[in-house]
């Protein structure tokens, strides 16, 4: 069929622009760029991924999934030089606020690549994906958390939701969000 | 491995409309090969690529099907026409969206099934604008109902919830499915701001029990690009049950030339493999049912020295006459939640606008509000805004809540300069690509400046639209009919009533490329009812043939 | 697909429900009579048998596969010609208790006479009222079975009704209330639970000391009823076990195959007192504990394993990468099941679709329930509404077919995940429930005695000797 599926955002066009302002300029502008680095297994050093999902609580307050955390690590050292400097930056912040949830210090964070480093990583569990191209790298689909704020209303595409003909339900209110 | 070489009946294509064919074929038994250009994948694979495409793309039906090299098909647009399937000219774009694999692109409906009305098949006489149909509504009507007993279709039972709007000689198979929601409330603004009644969408899907085998529609929400279930019908379903049948289905087989012989008899079809190794298909009586483009392609390719223009095509009609449903979507964000997305994706429409005396001056109109789940569409929108933590669980909640896609699909007349022509450029295996000049026409245009936007506008208001976004240009509905037009007089037409070419007697071409008027409502149902006359054509000739 | 049985299996006449309570009808009055009796055959299932699919009720037809040979049932309207309108009512209770036809010919063991021998004369009679005022008489043969040698012999039976064959209605026993009694009638007699969760001896009989505790039937097993708690249903409440019966589905578990048609045409539509009266009397049995892990905790049951979650490492690569190594479960999984079970096992949120773990089918000491459910889907519908799931085996209309490879794959990926760990299977035993499960071997057993120079009757006869010395 039939569907103009799309009009609100189309996906080429968004992937020329700039994603969470300037996120994906100053990555790559950071990008190590080295085509072997793609056929590099699948590792990282425990002791960063352990960092990277520290931090990841900090930024994104709900529950995440550790092997979706090691690739987004996995993707984020191949992208962003200093990943390693950046991460202990924020987390220093975070942990001179005393923070819990990411409230706390965000404002906290300067401009700058550690603030597109926090960026990036939430907009990574949001979307399970790296950008908004086509050609992204997907961490997740299942367990990105876009899904989880209106898991109590709309089903994650492609699962089911409820026996036959059983989805009719009212309206949830807006400022009910799931716990997740 | 060998290769099937004869059959009493080839068909050309394992779609709806072929596999509808083969099943009549079969059950009054007659032997059936089946040739399709594209792999043969299991529904898990599909399902599978789906979940696998970053969020970015997941809107693109395409995306979850991607091309053999020997089967190319319409992907992305890229601009660059040496990587582009499609060559496009004109005033329009004709980026039409298609699949080659075993099932074809029912694959990727959305199983809307909305039938013709009596008037839509009368345009000329009533209106003075296009083509009238050669048989009337009455003549239809018993294929429809076979269509949709055959695809399983779910409709209501309450009369004035049905289109069109005359009493129905068989009820639907199954009744209709719920509302979402936002259906529900969208139902009632409509109703009472501007006194358009919603009608539940007849679809093929299954409501609230299995039919044929497969499951009941447990809102996976994803009938668009797959049903990961099979509770909707798409041709896919039907394969297995036609090999037990004794159905030969032959994939990655992509023809590319029909042979004529004594009195312009069809007596072969050439196809090649993925080697690029040609083999020869011999049989009775042939269906070519490719789709849209890809039908009227092949029968220029197999221009001969009896057929100089190509295939069927003494009118010169092959090929002229491209038509869709040119839509206009709107994206609108509004005060209130509309929580879109629970149950199947088209699940209702406004079918009135799409009637009426100004058919003679402009367009008529169906209008939609698409029930896809919005995450996919507000995400990255939402993490733009740079929030964090509960303000941005806020923010995509509201996006996904607050906003909705009203799309007004409008018929188009057929017109001759509408043309797909082959391309100097090849594809993989050396064959010409489609080259399509199209123009929606002022006919269809004045209805979006002067008729449908307007009244998509005041629905917009009615909803309660903050913001409203309303593209420039039309988009496509890839519904393709229109080249290999249907009519009495074989001078300006390429089959008969039958859906059998007016040149070569053994010769079907069923499906969308036949129909003259396109009315608004989604054209699969009516090539299935076009099928099911021309599967009655086959099987009586090929009685007579062989008695 | 066929309805598939145990040789003695698949029931004809179920029980009798209020039958018994209803006793006090004045035997003159014919219409209440057959109104009971009409209650009595629909609640016996005599149906799931004798009706073949699409076919005129009770005319019989339906090929039952048994390990030896398809048994035809037969056409048991009150035809003359074709059915058993010329039986007395002695005849009648002959058929129901002894297993013999009015012609004297024995029937085969597929029709659980044994069971039936229960019955109460007054719910003979009233069968009997039914069948021959209340049933069309339907004017059409069936075909006939034809076993091969030695079960041909339809005279073997007599030998095998001596061994196995008990007399007797069940009197009350006093020690016990009014619904334990009830329910011990309808569980012995006319349900005949113990055609199917009984497992078979040598000659296919119900073996004594195994009472209920579970046996395969065709491509499914019928599980351990018993009360044990870690290998039968002791965790069930009795209300669970009510609601079971009348729905086919708690959280738990849930009925498919032959359960689900007994469900279908008989339990949900017992009277909740008779439920409960079987519910009562099952939970009093002895509890028989099963399967090799005796140490078993007693929370560690077939219907507490596993727990939500998945494997979904091979996400954002693609389906030919993800079936390849340790992953091709998990993939088959995601990309087959998942649509419906959810990508973490755990069903829909209403329950319609159920969770993978804590799920019988899964959590048993057999995995052929699962791979029955696999190769032949779930067809349930009850006033509790239409229960399908699709299969996955190579019927013509199947959305997806799996191979056998691809479903040990699968299945030994959810026992380890979400089932019992300790079980797992290979394609081969995808196969065995492909072909409609474990073939029996009484077949090749009875041959290979002729060859080797007796017959059959002689192991038989030797057999009821020791049979009858260690009753004594």
């Amino acid at each position: 069929m039939s569907l103009s599926v799309n009009n609100a955002f189309s996906a080429r066009g968004v992937s020329r622009r700039r994603v969470l302002r300037n996120t994906l300029a100053l990555a790559g502008s950071f990008c190590l760029a080295s085509p072997h680095l793609a056929w590099a297994a699948p590792e990282i050093d425990g002791a960063l991924n352990e960092r990277f999902m520290r931090l990841s609580g900090l930024l994104v307050n709900h529950q995440l999934d550790e092997e979706v955390g090691r690739k987004m690590a996995i993707h984020a050292a191949r992208h962003f030089k200093q990943l390693e400097t950046l991460i202990d930056e924020l987390l220093a912040t975070a942990e001179g606020r005393k923070a819990r949830r990411v409230e706390a210090f965000f404002d906290d964070v300067p401009e700058g690549p550690a603030r597109e480093l926090a960026y990036w990583i939430i907009a990574a569990w949001y979307s399970g994906s790296s950008d908004s191209s086509p050609e992204a790298t997907l961490f997740t689909y299942e367990r990105a958390l876009t899904y989880q704020t209106t898991l109590d209303m709309t089903p994650i595409p492609s699962f089911g939701l409820s026996a036959p003909n059983g989805w009719q339900i009212a309206s949830a209110p807006l400022d009910a969000l799931p716990d997740f | 491995m060998s290769h099937p070489s004869s059959a009493e009946v080839v068909i050309v294509g394992t779609g709806v409309v072929g596999a509808v064919m083969a099943e009549q074929l079969l059950d009054a038994g007659i032997s059936v090969l089946m040739l399709e250009a594209g792999p043969r994948v299991s529904r898990g694979e599909v399902v599978e690529t789906f979940r696998n495409l970053p969020l970015g793309i997941k809107g693109n039906a395409s995306s979850s099907y991607p091309p053999r090299p020997w089967a190319p098909h319409p992907m992305p647009r890229t601009g660059n026409p040496d990587e582009d399937y499609l060559q496009l000219s004109g005033p329009d774009e004709y980026a039409q969206t298609y699949i080659r694999y075993a099932g074809g692109s029912t694959w990727h409906w959305a199983g809307t099934c909305w039938r013709l009305t009596p008037e839509d098949m009368r345009l000329n006489s009533l209106y003075g604008v296009g083509r009238d149909w050669v048989f009337d509504y009455d003549t239809l009507d018993p294929y429809y109902n076979m269509a949709e007993y055959a695809l399983g279709i779910c409709g209501p039972s309450d009369p004035d919830l049905q289109w069109p709007r005359r009493a129905r000689s068989r009820p639907y198979p199954m009744p209709h499915l719920p509302f979402s929601p936002g259906e529900e409330k969208f139902t009632r603004v409509v109703s009472e701001a501007l006194g358009y009644t919603n009608l539940p969408v007849a679809q093929a899907r299954n409501s609230g029990t299995p039919y044929d085998g497969r499951p009941a529609c447990c809102a996976n929400n994803n009938c668009v690009p797959v049903c990961p279930i099979g509770a909707k019908y798409d041709a896919a379903t039907a394969l297995a049950r036609l090999e037990s049948k004794g159905a030969v289905i032959l994939s990655n087989a992509v023809v590319h030339r029909i042979e004529t012989g004594e009195n312009n008899r069809i007596q072969a079809v050439h196809y090649l493999d993925p080697q690029k190794t040609s083999h020869r298909v011999t049989g009775k009586h042939f269906v070519i049912a490719c789709n849209g483009i890809e039908t009227p392609k092949l029968l220029l390719m197999s221009a001969d020295e009896r057929n100089p223009t190509g295939i069927a095509n003494r009118s010169d009609q092959v090929g002229r006459n491209m038509m869709d449903h040119p839509q206009i979507g709107l994206t609108l964000t509004l005060e209130e939640p509309y929580w879109l997305g629970r149950g199947p994706v088209v699940n209702s429409g406004i079918m009135e606008t799409s009637q009426g005396d100004f058919r003679s001056e402009h367009a008529g109109a169906y209008f939609r509000m698409n029930n896809f789940a919005r995450n996919r569409y507000v995400t990255f929108d939402a993490l733009r805004t740079g929030k964090v933590g509960q303000a941005l669980d806020e923010e995509i909640r509201r996006r996904t809540a607050c906003t909705v896609n009203l799309v007004a699909a409008h018929e188009i007349l057929p017109d001759a300069n509408n043309r797909l022509t082959l391309s100097d450029r090849k594809d993989w295996l050396g064959l010409p690509k489609p080259h399509i000049h199209y123009d929606v026409g002022d006919y269809t245009r004045r209805s979006a400046r002067d008729y449908s936007m307007p009244i998509a506008r005041r629905i917009a208001s009615a909803m309660g639209a903050v913001e409203v976004k309303e593209p420039k240009g039309f988009a496509q509905s890839k519904h393709l009919m229109g080249g290999t037009i249907m009519g009495n007089d074989p001078s300006d037409s390429v089959v008969d009533s039958w859906c059998r070419s007016h040149d070569h007697d053994n010769l079907f071409l069923p499906g969308g490329g036949a129909m003259p008027s396109t009315a608004c409502g989604n054209s699969t149902l009516t090539m299935v009812a076009l099928a099911f006359r021309a599967a009655e054509a086959l099987v009586n000739q090929a009685r007579g043939a062989s008695a | 697909m066929r309805r598939v049985i145990m040789m003695t299996g698949a029931g004809a006449l179920l029980l009798s429900l209020q039958a018994m309570a209803a006793t006090s009808t004045p035997a003159g009055d014919d219409a209440a009579v057959m109104a009971r009796g009409a209650y009595l055959a629909t609640a016996s299932d005599c149906t799931a048998c004798h009706t073949a699919p699409g076919g005129k009720p009770m005319a019989g037809g339906l090929a039952i596969a048994s390990p030896v040979g398809d048994i035809i049932a037969s056409n048991i309207t009150p035809s003359t010609s074709d059915g058993i309108g010329d039986y007395s009512e002695q005849d009648f209770a002959r058929a129901l208790r002894k297993g013999v036809r009015a012609d004297g010919a024995n029937l085969y063991p597929a029709m659980p006479y044994t069971a039936y021998a229960h019955l109460s004369d007054d719910d003979i009679h009233a069968l009997y009222v039914y069948f021959m005022k209340g049933v069309t008489p339907v004017n059409e043969p069936t075909g006939t079975t034809n076993l091969p040698f030695p079960m041909n012999l339809r005279f073997s039976m007599k030998f095998w009704n001596l061994l196995f064959l008990k007399d007797g209605v069940i009197t009350p026993d006093p020690q016990h209330s009014e619904t334990w009694n009830r329910g011990r009638y309808l569980v012995e007699g006319p349900a005949h639970c113990s055609t199917c969760h009984t497992p078979r001896g040598i000659l296919m009989q119900e073996k004594g000391d195994q009472w209920l505790a579970g046996a395969q039937v065709g491509p499914w097993y019928a599980p351990n009823i018993t009360p044990d708690v870690t290998s039968g249903i002791g965790s069930w409440s009795r209300q669970d076990l009510v609601t079971y019966l009348k729905t086919g589905r708690i959280d738990r578990a849930q009925a498919a195959g032959s359960m689900a048609e007994a469900i279908e045409h008989s339990f949900q539509h017992l009277t909740d007192d008779d439920l409960k009266a079987m519910a009562t009397y099952l939970g009093t049995l002895p509890a028989i504990r099963t399967g090799d892990d005796g140490s078993s905790a007693e929370e560690d049951n077939r219907f507490e394993r596993g727990s939500p979650g998945s494997d979904l490492s091979f996400r954002g690569t693609s389906y030919a990468k993800g079936l390849k190594g340790d992953s091709e479960g998990a993939q088959l999984y995601a990309a087959h099941c998942a649509s419906c079970h959810n990508y973490d096992g755990q069903g829909t949120a209403d329950g319609y679709y159920p969770s993978l773990y804590h799920n019988a089918a899964l959590g048993g000491d057999t995995a052929s329930n699962l791979l029955a459910a696999i190769l032949y889907g779930v067809d349930r519908e009850t006033q509790n509404g239409h229960f399908f799931m699709p299969p996955f085996g190579d019927q013509p209309n199947a959305v997806t077919s799996l191979d056998n490879e691809q479903i040990a794959a699968l299945a030994n990926y959810l026992l380890e995940r979400y089932g019992n760990p300790d079980v797992s299977v290979s394609s081969q035993d995808v196969q065995s429930i492909r072909d409609g499960g474990p073939a029996s071997n009484i077949l090749m057993l009875a041959r290979v005695g002729m060859a080797a120079g007796g017959i059959v009757l002689v192991v038989v006869l030797i057999a009821v000797i020791l049979h009858r010395r260690r009753r004594r």
